[in-house]
C-alpha cells in the first residue's frame, strides 16, 4: 500500500482518449459525519469522473473515505456539499423515492459477505432482482454468466464462500445495471476462490460493459483495473492508467 | 457483578419496547389474578364476618299460622341452637314519582326479647320503638334509590289496609345482601324493598296476632342440618309449614354464592392462559437476546465469570419483565377490583364492602410469573451455560433453510420468492410461529366473550319478553281469589285483556331429589304468558303432566316421560305422580307449568286465581294504574317495559365494564405478540432487509415482505382466534349458569367483527410501529458486518 502524500489533487476529470461523455462526475465532493466525538470529514473534496464501460479500482487505507465514496455513487447515502450528477441528474439532492430507483434501475452493488437471503436459494435470490427490474436477464442466465448453472437450487447455507458471492455479483448484474460496485467482495475469501469471483466481474465489466467500481486493499488486484483511484483523508491523492490490463487469470499474490 | 448489572440495565433499555410488550401480557394474567383473588377474599371475608356478626340463620322455614308457643317446641329440636319466629308478608307501596305501584317484604321485629338471628345493622336513625305505631324501618338499597332518609312517610297497602309509615331508620339485614325479589336475577331497588316493623303491629296487620308464618334457625356448631330440617318439618307441617331449606338456597346467599363460584373460575382459567404466552415471548425474545450476544457470553467466560454466573445474568432478564409484569399487574389489579367493587356496592348490600388486596395472591402472583418466565428461559439460559468459550467467539454457523412444504408438494411455482421467503421462515421456526398465531388467536377470542355476554343478555329480553311473556303487566293477588276477582281485574280501566294463573308452592320429587318451587297453572290457549320450546315455538299445555324448566329436568336428573311426585304445600296438601310432558327453554329461575283445570282438580277448588297477565291500552295506562295502586287486594305488580328498563340499565353498566377489561386484553396481547414478533424478525432479518433496500427495494416493499409472516399468521389465527373464543364464552356462560339465571350462547356475526377488527387494527399499528424502525435501519452499519 502507498503511503499517502499530501500532494495537490490531480485533475481527474479529463476524458479518456475516445471524448466519451463520463456516467458519473463528482465535483468537491465533501462528506462530513457529526458524532458524538466531534466532525469526522470522511470525503474532503473529491473530483471524478467515472466513464463507461471502464473498470476502475479503489485503493486507500481503512478510513481513507472509499466506502463513503462508493457509498456516495451508489445511492446509498448523500454528500455534504459538492456535486454529484449521473448521465448529468444529480444525485447529491436526490430524494429516497429517487434513490430507490436509481439504485433499483441501475445499480448493482456485491458485498464483502454476500448478503444473500438465507431463506432464498441461488436462483431466488437472483429473481428476487429480476421481479422489479425494468429489463433483466432470466435468473438462470444470470447465474450461467458466473458459471454457476449447476448450482441454482441450492440454499446459502449448502455454497462455499466463493459459490455465494458469485451468487452475489449475478443478483447484482441481472438486472442489466450501467454500474457495478463492489466493495471488497473477496475480504472474506481466499486467494482461489477470490480469483473465480474477481473473473466473475472481469467477465461482466468486458461482455456487458458495466462501468465496475471495485474497492480493495489488495495493490495486485488494481492491476486488472482501466484506471486506479489511491484515496487518503478523504481525497484522491493519485490517478493511474492502466495502459496494459492484466486479466485476473495473470495476477500474482 | 456491577459491571454485569450496568449491562443488565443498558440492554433492558435497549429491549425495552419488547420487554414492555411481553411484561404487559404477562400483566394482564397478573391483573385477572389479583383482582380475582382480592375480590373473593374482599367479598368472602366481608360476608363470613357479616353473617357471623348478624347471626346470619342457617336454616329457614315459611309457613302458614302457628302459635308462638310453637316456637319452643321448635327450639327442643335437637341440633337447634337458636329459633327466632317472626311474621313476614307482601305489602305494596304507593311511591311519589313512581307510576305503577312498589312492593316489598315487611319483617316484624320482635318485642318484650332480643332478636337472635338475621340482626340488623343500623346504618342512620333507629329501630321502630316498643309499642310505637306506623314505624318501619327499611333496607339500604330501596332508600338509596328513593332518596328517604329517617322522618320520611310513605303510603303502603298491608294486608288490604293502607297505612301511612314513617321511616325511622336506615338498615341491612345479612339475609338481603342480595336485596331483590326471590329469584331475580337482578336488583329492581326502585321497585322492591324490605322493611321490618314492630311485631305485635306487623302480626295484627296480618291477623296473625300472637302467632308466626317464618322461622330462622341457628344449627348448633358440629350438628348436622339435614335431621333438624326433617323435624322442622314435622313438627310445622300442621301449621302449613312449607319445607325448610338452607343458605344454599336461601335468595340473596345463593346468588353472592354464585357470583364467587364464577370469579373462582376466572382466577384460574385466565392467569393460566396470558401467563402461558408471556412465557412463549419471553422465551423467543432471550433466545434471540442470547444469539446476538454470543461473543459477548464467551468472552465472559473467558475473563473468568462462572457459567453459573452468567445464566443468572440471562436470568435477570427473565426477572425484570415479572418484575414489571407484576407491578403493573398489582397496580392494574386493584384498580379493575376498586371499580368492581364500586359496581359490588350496588348489588350486594354490606354495612362496609371494601377492597382489600389479597397479599398472598400478590405473593402467588410473584410465585407464577416467575416460575412461567423461568420456565420459558431455562432450556435457553442452560444452553448459554454449556457453551465452551472458544466456539461462542465464533460466529453462529448460518442460518439454514429448505423448501417450505408447499414447494414439496410441488405447489412452490404459485409462490412468489417473497412469499416462499415467508413460507420458509414460518417452517424453520414452526414453534415460534405456532405461539405468535396462538397469542393472535387468543388476543382474537378474548373480545368474543363479553360480545356473547351482551348478545345473550339481549337475547333473554327478546325471548322472554317479546315471544314468552307478550302482557304488559303481571298482577298478582294478595290472597288467591276467585271467578269474580279475575272479573274484577278485566274491569279495571284499559284492559284489553286478562289471562288468570295459579301458583301453588310445590315440592317436586324425582328418586331423593327434590326442588321447591310454584307450580304455574295456565290456561290451555294462552296467548299472553306463553310457554315456549328452544325454537321459540309455545308448546301447549297438556291436560295431564307438566311442562318444566329444562335446567329443572337436568337437577332432577329426570327426561321426558318420567313420573315425578308433585307435594303441593298448600290448602289439603296433595301428592300426585305427573309425567313429564315436555321441557321448556327459559333462562331464569326453575319453572314447572300445568294446564290451569287440571291445577284447579288437583287442589279440588273452583277456578281459583292468583294473579292475572294483562294486556293494557297504553293509552289508558295512567287511569289503570291509579286504580291499582288503590286496590287493597293486589299484593304486586309488574309493568313488562319498567321491569325491561330497570333490567337493561343495570347490565349496561356491567357489561360496559366487562367489555372495557376484555377489549383492553385482546390489545394488550395483539400488541404485544405483534409487536414481540416483528421485532425479533426485524433483529433477525435486519441484515436482509437492508440488502434488499440497498439493491433497490422500497421502503414499502421491504416492509410488506417483514409484515407478511405477521399478515400470514394473523390471517390463520383469526378464524381458530373465533373457535377459541367461542369456547371461551361457551365456558364462561357455563359456569355463570345456575339455577337462579342462565345465559344462552349467543355469537353473532357483530361481536365476530368486532374481534377480528380489534386484532386487526392492534396487529397494523403494531406493525406500522416496527416498520418505521426499517425506515432508519442503517443500512451501510449492517451490511459492512457479520452480524
Amino acid at each position: 500500500m502507498p503511503a499517502a502524500t499530501p500532494e495537490p489533487q490531480p485533475n481527474s476529470s479529463s476524458p479518456p482518449e475516445d471524448g466519451r461523455k463520463p456516467l458519473f462526475s463528482a465535483r468537491g465532493l465533501e462528506k462530513v459525519y457529526t458524532s458524538g466525538a466531534g466532525e469526522v470529514r470522511a470525503l474532503n473534496g473529491v473530483d471524478l469522473d467515472l466513464y463507461p464501460g471502464e473498470l476502475v479500482v479503489l485503493l486507500g487505507a481503512s478510513g481513507s473515505g472509499k466506502s463513503t465514496l462508493l457509498n456516495n455513487l451508489g445511492g446509498l447515502d448523500l454528500p455534504s456539499a459538492g456535486t454529484l450528477t449521473y448521465q448529468g441528474r444529480d444525485l447529491a439532492h436526490a430524494d429516497e423515492d429517487t434513490l430507490t430507483r436509481f439504485r433499483r434501475d441501475s445499480v448493482g452493488f456485491v458485498f464483502q459477505f454476500y448478503n444473500l437471503i438465507p431463506s432464498l436459494t441461488a436462483r431466488e435470490n437472483v429473481a428476487l432482482i429480476t421481479e422489479i427490474a425494468r429489463n433483466p436477464m432470466t435468473p438462470e442466465a444470470a447465474l450461467a454468466l458466473v458459471d454457476l448453472a449447476d448450482r441454482m437450487d441450492h440454499f446459502p447455507s449448502q455454497m462455499s464462500g466463493g459459490q455465494q458471492q458469485r451468487v452475489a455479483i449475478a443478483r447484482a448484474i441481472a438486472k442489466r445495471p450501467e454500474v457495478l460496485l463492489c466493495d471488497e467482495p473477496t475480504g472474506a475469501l481466499d486467494v482461489k476462490t477470490g480469483i473465480t469471483v474477481l473473473e466473475a466481474i472481469e467477465h461482466v465489466n468486458r461482455n456487458l460493459g458495466t462501468l465496475t467500481v471495485l474497492i480493495t486493499h489488495n495493490a495486485t488486484i488494481a492491476d486488472m483495473a482501466d484506471r486506479v483511484v489511491r484515496l487518503s483523508d478523504g481525497k484522491i491523492v493519485d490517478i493511474q492508467r492502466n495502459p496494459n490490463r492484466r486479466s485476473v487469470r495473470s495476477l500474482v499474490w | 457483578m456491577r459491571a454485569l448489572h450496568l449491562k443488565l440495565l443498558r440492554d433492558v433499555g435497549k429491549m425495552k419496547g419488547q420487554m414492555i410488550a411481553v411484561s404487559l401480557i404477562m400483566a394482564c394474567g397478573l391483573t385477572m389474578l389479583i383482582m380475582t383473588r382480592s375480590l373473593i377474599q374482599s367479598v368472602e371475608s366481608t360476608r363470613n364476618a357479616y353473617y357471623e356478626r348478624y347471626h346470619f340463620a342457617d336454616l329457614f322455614c315459611d309457613l302458614k299460622r302457628a302459635p308462638n308457643a310453637i316456637g319452643n317446641r321448635l327450639a327442643q329440636i335437637p341440633g337447634v341452637a337458636a329459633v327466632d319466629t317472626r311474621v313476614v308478608g307482601r305489602m305494596t307501596l304507593n311511591l311519589p314519582g313512581l307510576a305503577e305501584p312498589a312492593d316489598g317484604l315487611i319483617h316484624s321485629l320482635p318485642e318484650g326479647r332480643p332478636s337472635q338471628l338475621n340482626l340488623l345493622f343500623l346504618r342512620r336513625g333507629r329501630l321502630p320503638e316498643t309499642g310505637s305505631r306506623n314505624e318501619v324501618a327499611v333496607g339500604e338499597a330501596f332508600a338509596k334509590a328513593h332518596g328517604f332518609e329517617p322522618g320520611h312517610e310513605i303510603a303502603a297497602v298491608i294486608h288490604g289496609a293502607k297505612q301511612r309509615l314513617t321511616i325511622v331508620g336506615i338498615v341491612l339485614s345479612p339475609e338481603f345482601v342480595f336485596e331483590s325479589r326471590p329469584g331475580e336475577t337482578l336488583p329492581d331497588n326502585r321497585r322492591f324493598g324490605v322493611f321490618w316493623m314492630n311485631e305485635r303491629e306487623l302480626a295484627t296487620a296480618f291477623q296473625l296476632s300472637g302467632a308466626f308464618n317464618n322461622v330462622l334457625v341457628d344449627v348448633a356448631p358440629g350438628q348436622q342440618p339435614a335431621p333438624v330440617m326433617a323435624e322442622l318439618d314435622r313438627v310445622l307441617a300442621p301449621y302449613g309449614g312449607l319445607i325448610a331449606y338452607t343458605r344454599k338456597d336461601h335468595a340473596s346467599a345463593s346468588r353472592l354464592n354464585d357470583e364467587l363460584r364464577v370469579l373462582h373460575g376466572l382466577s384460574i382459567a385466565f392467569p393460566t392462559v396470558f401467563l402461558s404466552i408471556a412465557a412463549f415471548m419471553t422465551s423467543a425474545m432471550l433466545t434471540r437476546l442470547i444469539r446476538l450476544q454470543r461473543e459477548q457470553i464467551a468472552q465472559l467466560k473467558a475473563f473468568g465469570y462462572s457459567s453459573r454466573q452468567v445464566g443468572s445474568h440471562y436470568l435477570q432478564f427473565a426477572l425484570v419483565i415479572v418484575l414489571i409484569g407484576l407491578s403493573t399487574g398489582t397496580v392494574a389489579g386493584m384498580w379493575f377490583g376498586g371499580n368492581v367493587v364500586s359496581v359490588y356496592k350496588r348489588f350486594f348490600q354490606f354495612p362496609a364492602l371494601t377492597f382489600h388486596p389479597d397479599i398472598s395472591a400478590i405473593g402467588l402472583a410473584l410465585l407464577v410469573s416467575s416460575g412461567a418466565a423461568f420456565a420459558g428461559v431455562i432450556g435457553t439460559v442452560r444452553q448459554v451455560m454449556r457453551l465452551p468459550p472458544a466456539e461462542a467467539m465464533r460466529p453462529e454457523p448460518p442460518a439454514e433453510y429448505r423448501t417450505s412444504l408447499l414447494e414439496r408438494l410441488g405447489l412452490g411455482k404459485l409462490a412468489s420468492p417473497a412469499f416462499r421467503m415467508i413460507l420458509r421462515n414460518i417452517e424453520r421456526r414452526p414453534a415460534q410461529a405456532l405461539f405468535t398465531a396462538l397469542g393472535l388467536a387468543l388476543a382474537t377470542g378474548i373480545p368474543v366473550v363479553p360480545g356473547a355476554i351482551r348478545d345473550g343478555i339481549q337475547f333473554i329480553l327478546n325471548f322472554q319478553w317479546d315471544y314468552a311473556q307478550r302482557q304488559d303487566i303481571t298482577l298478582g293477588l294478595l290472597e288467591p281469589g276467585s271467578a269474580s276477582a279475575l272479573s274484577d281485574i278485566q274491569h279495571l280501566p284499559g284492559v284489553l285483556s286478562a289471562e288468570p294463573f295459579r301458583s301453588v308452592p310445590a315440592r317436586l320429587r324425582f328418586g331423593h331429589i327434590s326442588r321447591k318451587l310454584g307450580v304455574i297453572g295456565l290456561p290451555r290457549d294462552a296467548t299472553l304468558n306463553r310457554v315456549l320450546n328452544e325454537h321459540g315455538r309455545p308448546i301447549t299445555l297438556p291436560p295431564h303432566g307438566l311442562l318444566v324448566s329444562a335446567k329443572l329436568a337436568e337437577i332432577l336428573g329426570a327426561k321426558v316421560g318420567d313420573n315425578i311426585t308433585l307435594e303441593i304445600q298448600e290448602g289439603k296438601r296433595p301428592r300426585l305422580e305427573a309425567p313429564i310432558h315436555g321441557v321448556l327453554t327459559d333462562f331464569a329461575g326453575l319453572a314447572a307449568y300445568m294446564d290451569l283445570e287440571a291445577l284447579h282438580r288437583l287442589m279440588r277448588e273452583g277456578s281459583t286465581v292468583s294473579g292475572a297477565y294483562l294486556s293494557v291500552d297504553s293509552s289508558r295506562l295512567t287511569d289503570f294504574l291509579s286504580r291499582v295502586k288503590e286496590c287493597p287486594r293486589i299484593a304486586s305488580m309488574a309493568v313488562k317495559d319498567a321491569v325491561r328498563g330497570s333490567f337493561q340499565k343495570s347490565t349496561a353498566e356491567m357489561i360496559g365494564m366487562i367489555q372495557g377489561l376484555y377489549f383492553s386484553f385482546s390489545i394488550v396481547v395483539a400488541f404485544g405478540v405483534v409487536y414481540n414478533s416483528a421485532r425479533i424478525a426485524l433483529s433477525e432479518r435486519s441484515r436482509d432487509l437492508a440488502t434488499l433496500r440497498v439493491i433497490g427495494f422500497t421502503h414499502r416493499e421491504v416492509v410488506g415482505l417483514m409484515v407478511g409472516e405477521i399478515a400470514l399468521l394473523t390471517l390463520v389465527a383469526l378464524p381458530f382466534g373465533l373457535g377459541i373464543g367461542s369456547l371461551l364464552a361457551s365456558g364462561i356462560i357455563h359456569t355463570a349458569s345456575t339455577e337462579s339465571v342462565r345465559l344462552p350462547l349467543v355469537l353473532t356475526s357483530r361481536t365476530y367483527a368486532t374481534a377480528v377488527l380489534i386484532v386487526l387494527t392492534s396487529a397494523v399499528i403494531s406493525c406500522g410501529v416496527v416498520s418505521r424502525r426499517i425506515r432508519h435501519l442503517d443500512l451501510l452499519a449492517v451490511l459492512k458486518s457479520t452480524e
